[in-house]
């Protein structure tokens, strides 16, 4: 596909946010980019991967968010400005080394790009709201509304992080990263590559007394920020009444549409800068209103600052805004639109109710279609393996990655599920507690970013049952997009590096391992056999290829992949296929309405993997021949 | 000026392709575009909602369209056109569906049947101006040996028929930037579901 994002100055192009930033620390000169990704950010990444080389800076997927943000640290300390990008969750991984590096400082800019998922689209873990981090490692904070924004408030927050030497925090949500809109392209910069660490001991010598020195070196800082860029960052859009709206991120989106729907005209204020809040700014627009409604998602932080501030400059204010809309989940129009009938008391056109009762007659009985692990996964095939091994019983520990689909019916293999790396770290006290059979799950990019220490403490403190850790191999990160990590055999530039082995590092940690091919279902069970009757830490590895993967190198290669077929004679209509494998290009389907149902393989979706033929009881499953074939 | 397209399937099947399709055309006749799609869990086999928004900047802003609001419906998998119906009504929403299904493994595992096309239609009529039916994977299989180009060919449909307000030139150009490798057989899907729709338009 064409690469808008490096198209050339005065372009107006359809940009998605999580593209749009990139543009924008391309125009800022970055020169160095570190990131883990993490869904919905991993489009800031990709879209680097993809570019590095050509717009000449340097771009890595580093083994996790803590290792991405600690390199970032060391260009932009040695003179090169940089960038790391993250999902929520990701930013908790790399929080442990953010806080110094707010008192230090950096020399060149350093933007801290991270991505909540209100509603969590994209995660299975939490709403988690980061913009508390920003006052907790005291950051500031921008926040962008649309892909536009994107790139002007990346390309800024460079320009104030070098102003003021500090780190700065560009947040986002998934309908700002996942949203495409009109941008229009300034001029990429020709990054600067090449820096140098100066000895500094003023600046980076944080043990008390000159610890209090640089937190209040920060203090200062995050005073002047406010003072040159509270007006200048946030907007107020005039309007009329006395009921005004305060808004920040994809609200301010929100709002725009619903008043226009509404034919409404209240002042709005849009809060770019979300910390620090700038105190006049706010001051200034609430002090001749008569009532405020606040839209955020997630938590009441812009609400709660209006508060404070109201105590002075207007106690009489009557401030809205979660009395009125959730906490949980995202907003959208039909969330705002209810929320501003009320306080205007205004009637929209459509009564969103009575369309919902409609829509869910209309959806009665409707299939389900949740998201399922793909036709030809390797996961599928080590999951059935594993079950027939361990059985309902065994306690099932989940983790981060595609295999997290293995949460939901028929497999139901992800009893709990935590974050990265999480699953082996709660099998080992619930090894040493109970007597139970525990199975834990990890991915293999996963492995890499989080699992290593839990394993070797079961090699340190082995006692107690320990759990069976299996390893999903599949060579990529496949949950985000396939991106290479330190045993795929490339990096983020696409240069080849000699891959690490699992079963070397599993083996130094101190386990026992056994590799098994994830499509041989024999060879998976008699792996599992063996290893249930070990005792101390033991890891099966089971490997297979990301299926999606392989069928874009057959394409590219010009190769079909094979296809299979169910034999109508041999087939006895068991429902094993469907009902305990479950892979979604088998089909169960009535031809006739309350007739027999026949069980066949959709060809449009087949990948080929041949597990279905060693799971079919009645041996009724075989490839398609192709012409000329016995 | 404010046109919104929600175009609705299954993962896997090619829905964000045709919506980068559709945005760059829109931005080539110089609309403000706006739109969102929604992957990350949802991509693995289930229902993707993408949105498709163009028009005036003033009119144009929230990523997603409002419940009830689409202008347009394509539906690259039968079944998931009877779920966008929260995003239609009668006055105002085109429905366009791809004959097609993706049987999800949970019509057999619930035993909740997957729909006959007629219930489909019965079901979608009280929120639908109009609905088309066309059988464009069938067709991208038949003619072009992969289904998967039954998207482009449901993106000439509408054109064809007069749909989709955005010029064929554009939709054309659109579609050779955004799929390069297969750009050969996407031009002809294109060319295919044109002279579909201008049939339907020329039988009304």
């Amino acid at each position: 596909m064409k690469m808008d994002v490096l198209e050339e100055l005065g372009k107006k192009v359809v940009l998605l946010g999580n593209e749009a930033i990139v543009r924008g620390a391309l125009e800022a000169g970055v020169g160095f980019v570190a990131a883990y990704p993490g869904t919905p950010s991993s489009e800031v990444p990709m879209t680097f991967s993809r570019i590095a080389k050509k717009v000449g800076l340097y771009f890595e997927y580093s083994s996790n968010e803590k290792v991405a943000f600690e390199a970032a640290t060391g260009a932009a300390w040695s003179g090169v400005r940089a960038m790391t990008s993250q999902k929520h969750f990701g930013l908790n991984v790399a929080a442990d080394s953010i806080p110094p590096v707010a008192y230090t400082g950096v020399r060149a800019g350093f933007v801290v790009m991270v991505a909540d998922d209100p509603s969590a689209w994209s995660s299975a873990q939490t709403e988690q709201d980061t913009r508390y981090y920003a006052r907790m490692f005291k950051l500031p904070m921008l926040e962008p509304s649309n892909p536009q924004e994107c790139l002007d408030y990346t390309k800024l927050a460079f320009d104030l992080s070098e102003e003021f030497e500090i780190p700065v925090f560009l947040r986002t949500t998934t309908k700002i990263n996942h949203s495409i809109g009109t941008v229009r392209l300034g001029e990429i910069k020709k990054p600067k590559i090449r820096g140098r660490f100066q000895k500094d001991p003023d600046k980076y010598y944080n043990l008390k007394p000159h610890l209090q020195v640089l937190h209040e070196r920060l203090n200062e800082k995050l005073r002047q920020i406010e003072e040159k860029y509270g007006q200048k960052l946030n907007k107020v859009f005039p309007g009329e009444g006395k009921i005004g709206i305060i808004t920040s991120g994809v609200s301010f989106e929100y709002a725009k549409e619903a008043l226009l729907e509404l034919g409404l005209k209240p002042s709005i204020a849009k809060i770019v800068l979300t910390h620090p809040i700038s105190k006049s700014f706010v001051s200034n627009f609430i002090k001749d209103k008569e009532a405020v409604l606040v839209l955020e998602e997630l938590e009441p932080i812009l609400e709660n600052f209006v508060k404070q501030i109201a105590k002075e400059a207007n106690p009489n204010l009557v401030i809205h805004g979660k009395d009125l809309l959730p906490k949980s989940d995202e907003y959208n129009l039909e969330r705002v639109i209810p929320a501003l009938e009320k306080i205007f008391g205004k009637k929209f056109g459509i009564d969103f109710n009575d369309h919902k009762k409609k829509v869910d007659s209309a959806s009665k009985n409707l299939t389900p279609r949740k998201p399922i692990l793909c036709p030809g996964c390797p996961h599928r095939s080590t999951f059935y393996a594993v079950k027939k091994v361990f059985g309902d019983e065994a306690i099932y520990a989940g983790d981060i990655g595609c295999y997290i689909l293995g949460a939901l019916d028929p497999i139901n293999m992800q009893d709990f599920v935590v974050s990265m790396g999480a699953g082996i770290g709660v099998s080992h006290g619930i090894g040493i507690v109970s007597d139970q059979d525990v199975v834990a799950f990890v991915g293999d990019s996963t492995f890499f970013h989080a699992a290593m220490p839990a394993i070797l403490n079961y090699r340190f403190n082995n006692a107690g049952k320990t759990p069976l850790v299996v390893v999903l191999d599949n060579a990529i990160t496949a949950m985000t997009g396939h991106q290479p990590h330190p045993g795929s055999g490339f990096t983020g530039m696409g240069e080849k590096v000699e891959p690490v082995k699992i079963e070397d590092v599993v083996k130094a940690l101190g386990a026992q391992v056994k590799v098994s091919n994830a499509f041989s279902q024999k060879q998976l069970i008699q792996a599992l056999q063996d290893l249930k009757s070990i005792k101390g830490p033991k890891v099966l590895i089971s490997r297979g290829g990301c299926r999606l993967l392989t069928r874009r190198q057959f394409h590219a290669k010009g190769l079909a992949i094979p296809t299979f077929q169910i034999d109508q004679e041999k087939c006895t209509k068991c429902g094993i296929c469907t009902n305990d494998f479950a892979c979604p290009a088998i089909v169960k389907a009535t031809v006739e309405p309350g007739g027999e149902p026949v069980y066949s393989i959709n060809p449009d979706i087949c990948l080929g993997c041949a597990v279905c033929v060693q799971i079919c009881p009645e041996g009724a499953i075989h490839a398609v021949k192709k012409e000329g074939e016995k | 000026m404010k046109f919104d397209v929600m175009l609705t399937g299954v993962g896997g099947e090619g829905v964000l392709t045709t919506q980068v399709m559709i945005a760059r055309a829109a931005n080539i006749e110089g609309h403000y575009v706006r739109g969102v799609q929604l992957h990350g869990l949802a991509q693995r086999g289930g229902v993707i909602p993408t949105f498709v928004r163009f028009g005036s900047e003033k009119e144009v802003s929230s990523p997603g369209i409002m419940q009830a609001n689409a202008d347009l419906i394509l539906a690259f998998e039968a079944l998931e056109a009877v779920r966008a119906t929260y995003y239609a009504r009668k006055e105002k929403t085109t429905f366009v569906i791809n004959d097609y299904s993706l049987v999800p493994i949970y019509a057999s595992l619930f035993n909740i049947p997957y729909l006959t096309m007629s219930e489909i239609i019965r079901r979608i009529k009280p929120f639908a101006k109009r609905i088309h039916v066309f059988k464009v994977s069938d067709l991208g299989r038949e003619k072009l040996g992969n289904a998967i180009f039954g998207n482009t060919i449901l993106v000439g449909v509408v054109t064809g028929i007069g749909l989709l307000p955005l010029k064929e030139d554009s939709l054309l150009e659109a579609i050779k930037v955004t799929a390069p490798r297969e750009m050969e057989n996407n031009i002809k899907a294109f060319e295919l579901g044109l002279q579909l729709g201008r049939e339907k338009r020329s039988a009304r």
